[in-house]
């Protein structure tokens, strides 16, 4: 909260949702397409399957493209994005687990050395040294994703981390397994539906036929083992949060309703996986591009799934997503925001910035925008100044609520989407006098009408 | 406002581990990182001037190696480069953070840039290998990994002087106005081009070979020795503009510094004049091999040094702007020695990989994969 803050257009929530997605897409098929390919290879070689194994080699260089190149860049991408949208987050991140990231990181090395071996080693060494290779990949990609899912779960269900911040309470957390298990299915499924593609360019009808049963039922597989690892996760999140999925809380019906649509993607991929899998010569190119969709959607589901349950943190119980810490509510309220966001009243180009505007930007921009994404001009359009400065007071008041569930005690935050409003009185008049300004004409002729 | 008053608090958590093995660990990783930059940059600056070659077989040939070096250079590079990203982060995570946010836009256009680079390299690659010309991606992707060394160079000095963020936040393109800025982009990018021509001389020249080969491979082996002496002759004015565009106080640091400051900088300068000697020399390669290893030696050696000199006014650059800090430490060793071991095993395993992809070649008649 204390760093130079950007406003982006989008919202920087955002702009961190557009490069992650784009890269778990790719990772997860790096992750499956290590296992798959490696599994089909030595089924080849073991059979002398030509049409198999040459199904491997036209996948291949597809994942070595994605992988070692948009799969690398995208995943530094993540982390140059966080760290310009929630700087003290990822900073903290860091300090609790840079070596986690290392040791990720040793087999990203053996990940991308050994991918670049196996694509520049076809026909050109001996069977057994090539799946010594692709093996090795497997392995080193599958060991990212292990190491990588601690992280990830601790940020939503850091179990007793708070209360003992010992390393392996936090990486061991309760969704780890469960996060493991799901999204090792959907690594497997989504590498089932790329390699769908490289299946349709077989010539021979017959073997195209052979080859896309087989995917179908490798693709069922990854299904069955990510809709496991689903059921599994939702059960090891608090009770609180799977009440709101059936609905708790109308007003807050998102979760639900991303819930609901990954279960129907769910059912698509299951459909389309079976259909290939008992009627190959039915596999075509809309067939395909409409199972790896449903396969993205399955994981674009979870995503959103996962960092709608994290709301309003970005570490649970610890930070929220604007930066301000729990352990530092009392004080802010004292002090002021503004005392610690000084660089909230300065924006790129150098215009100035009112108090009111310097408070949004600080506490709000996060997650809303002005005009765009979650854009607060709208969320304001019945606001005046008065009933600004009233909801703005319960949001304040609710910081009372987040520190009592973070030390433990069964409450409940009236607004549990939502960071508790922190600052002094003369913040929160000139933040509720700055959002009734958004809309002045509009807010007047609601006051006439009246 | 004063600088200090705008400079982030230090995180409240504690870094995981002593300081000085984040120092080590950082050094090293960045070293193998600055290795591969390098390749990369002087690979695709080279094979650009030699795609216009007018002798067309030739700069394609000398185009293709550089091609082929650099798919796998890229990668490499990329993967090397998070490890000092995440041991710069521990230290200095609140200095690189904000000079990230303030030129954000250049800061995330820069993956784009590099995208593209990388995709460009592979399109070269692959026009080559079907006997088509390249210079159009190769130049394309040259001028893209130039800018993305200049966002690098550019965002290290921001991060380095925080009295420079709210002006450069106000006005971005005061970001370029560091005097050091042209002379540090300059001493990268002629790094790579020396250590691209030593690598295609040496390369050529390492074993004998055939007849037939032998006027194509003393070609290149010269062309390469010529464009690493140009670079390295430009390298010695650069290094001394660099050395008094540094911020007074920062020079005088590193003077005052005594032996711990002045060995590495004094030997690595000297590491340059040998360099520039021996590649002076070199009238045939083929003949002086001695002289192209002992280059690549004496580069690595300068290298090595002028990091240590880099790290080094690190410190003194964010010591003079007052934002040194001494954080708060605690032990995870633990983890550490899983890191270890994961990264112990994850090298041996490369290394393997690599070596059994480079013998295993079934004899003839033998099934391949």
């Amino acid at each position: 909260m204390d760093y130079p803050i950007r406003d982006f257009a989008m919202g920087g929530g955002i702009l961190i949702a557009v490069v992650a997605i784009l890269h778990v897409f790719v990772s997860h098929f790096a992750v499956g397409g290590g296992i798959v390919m490696a599994a089909l290879e030595t089924a080849a070689v073991k059979r002398g399957d030509r049409p198999l194994r040459d199904l491997v080699k036209r996948s291949s260089m597809i994942l070595l493209l994605l992988s070692t190149v948009f799969g690398a860049i995208s995943g530094v991408g993540i982390w140059f994005t966080i760290g310009v949208v929630h700087p003290a987050a990822t900073s903290s991140l860091i300090h609790t687990f840079v070596w986690a990231w290392a040791t990720e990181w040793a087999f990203f090395l053996l990940e991308v050395v050994t991918a670049l071996a196996w694509v520049a080693t076809w026909d050109k060494v001996s069977p057994r040294t090539h799946l010594l290779l692709i093996w090795l990949y497997a392995f080193a990609a599958f060991m990212s994703l292990v190491v990588i899912q601690g992280i990830l779960g601790f940020m939503l269900t850091p179990g007793s981390y708070p209360a003992t911040l010992s390393f392996r309470d936090g990486f061991l957390n309760p969704t780890y397994l469960p996060g493991i298990l799901f999204r090792t299915g959907v690594c497997i499924l989504l590498a089932a539906a790329w390699m769908a593609f490289a299946a349709l360019r077989e010539n021979d009808r017959t073997a195209r036929a052979r080859l896309s049963r087989i995917l179908g039922s490798v693709g069922a597989l990854g299904l069955g083992i990510a809709g496991i690892g689903w059921l599994a996760w939702e059960r090891a999140l608090p009770e609180s949060v799977q009440r709101l999925f059936l609905g708790e809380k109308p007003l807050l019906a998102t979760l639900a309703t991303a819930r609901s649509h990954t279960f129907r993607m769910f059912l698509v991929a299951a459909v389309l996986a079976l259909l290939v899998t008992l009627l190959p010569r039915l596999q075509s190119w809309p067939v395909a591009i409409l199972a790896l969709l449903a396969g993205a959607g399955v994981l674009a589901g979870y995503e959103r799934v996962r960092e709608g349950v994290r709301k309003p943190f970005v570490i649970a119980e610890q930070m929220f997503s604007n930066g301000v810490l729990v352990s530092e509510i009392d004080a802010l309220n004292e002090k002021g925001i503004l005392s610690k966001a000084v660089w909230a009243t300065k924006e790129a180009g150098g215009r100035a910035v009112s108090t009111g505007e310097a408070v949004f930007r600080a506490q709000c921009a996060a997650c809303h925008t002005r005009d765009g994404y979650l854009g607060i001009r709208k969320i304001a359009s019945a606001m005046d100044a008065d009933f600004a400065v009233m909801f703005l007071t319960a949001m304040r008041d609710d910081g009372a609520n987040w520190k009592a569930r973070a030390a433990g005690q069964a409450v409940r935050p009236d607004y549990p989407f939502m960071p508790p409003f922190v600052g002094t009185d003369e913040e929160l008049n000139a933040l509720a006098l700055w959002l009734a300004s958004l809309n002045a004409p509009a807010v007047a002729e609601v006051t006439r009408a009246r | 406002m004063p600088a200090e008053t705008l400079l982030p608090a230090l995180d409240p958590m504690p870094i995981p581990g002593p300081p000085w093995l984040f120092h080590v660990l950082w050094l090293v990783t960045f070293a193998i990182h600055v290795v591969g930059v390098n390749v990369v940059l002087g690979s695709s600056l080279v094979g650009t001037v030699a795609s216009f070659d007018r002798d067309r077989a030739f700069g394609r040939g000398v185009a293709k190696f550089f091609a082929e070096i650099n798919t796998w250079a890229i990668s490499l590079t990329i993967t090397f480069g998070i490890a000092p990203l995440l041991f710069l982060q521990v230290l200095h995570g609140r200095l690189f953070y904000s000079a990230t946010v303030i030129v954000a836009p250049a800061w995330l256009g820069l993956l784009l840039l590099l995208m593209a680079a990388y995709y460009l390299t592979y399109l070269g690659k692959y026009r080559l290998r079907a006997g088509k010309g390249a210079a159009l991606p190769f130049a394309l992707s040259a001028l893209l990994f130039l800018c993305v060394a200049a966002i690098q160079v550019a965002v290290h000095l921001l991060s380095v002087q925080p009295g420079r963020w709210e002006g450069v936040l106000a006005q971005p393109w005061t970001l370029l106005a560091d005097r050091a800025f042209v002379p540090r982009f300059l001493h990268f990018v002629l790094a790579g081009v020396t250590l691209a021509g030593i690598l295609l001389a040496w390369i050529a020249v390492r074993r004998p070979p055939a007849e037939e080969e032998r006027a194509n491979a003393s070609a290149r082996a010269m062309f390469g020795v010529k464009i690493a002496l140009l670079a390295t002759v430009l390298q010695l004015v650069v290094g001394l503009w660099l050395t008094i565009s540094v911020p007074r106080e920062v020079l005088l640091g590193l003077m005052r510094g005594g032996g711990a400051t002045m060995a590495p900088f004094t030997i690595g300068i000297f590491a340059g004049f040998g360099l520039l000697v021996f590649l002076a020399r070199i009238r045939d390669p083929f003949a002086d091999r001695a002289s192209v290893r002992r280059s690549i030696e004496l580069f690595g050696l300068a290298m090595i040094l002028m990091l240590v000199t880099r790290h080094q006014l690190r410190d003194i650059y964010i010591s003079a702007a007052g934002a040194g800090s001494t954080p708060a430490t605690t032990g995870q060793w633990g983890v550490f020695a899983i890191f270890l071991v994961s990264f112990v095993l994850c090298l041996a395993l490369s290394i393997v990989a690599l070596v059994k992809s480079a013998r295993d070649r079934p004899p003839h008649g033998e099934a391949t994969a």
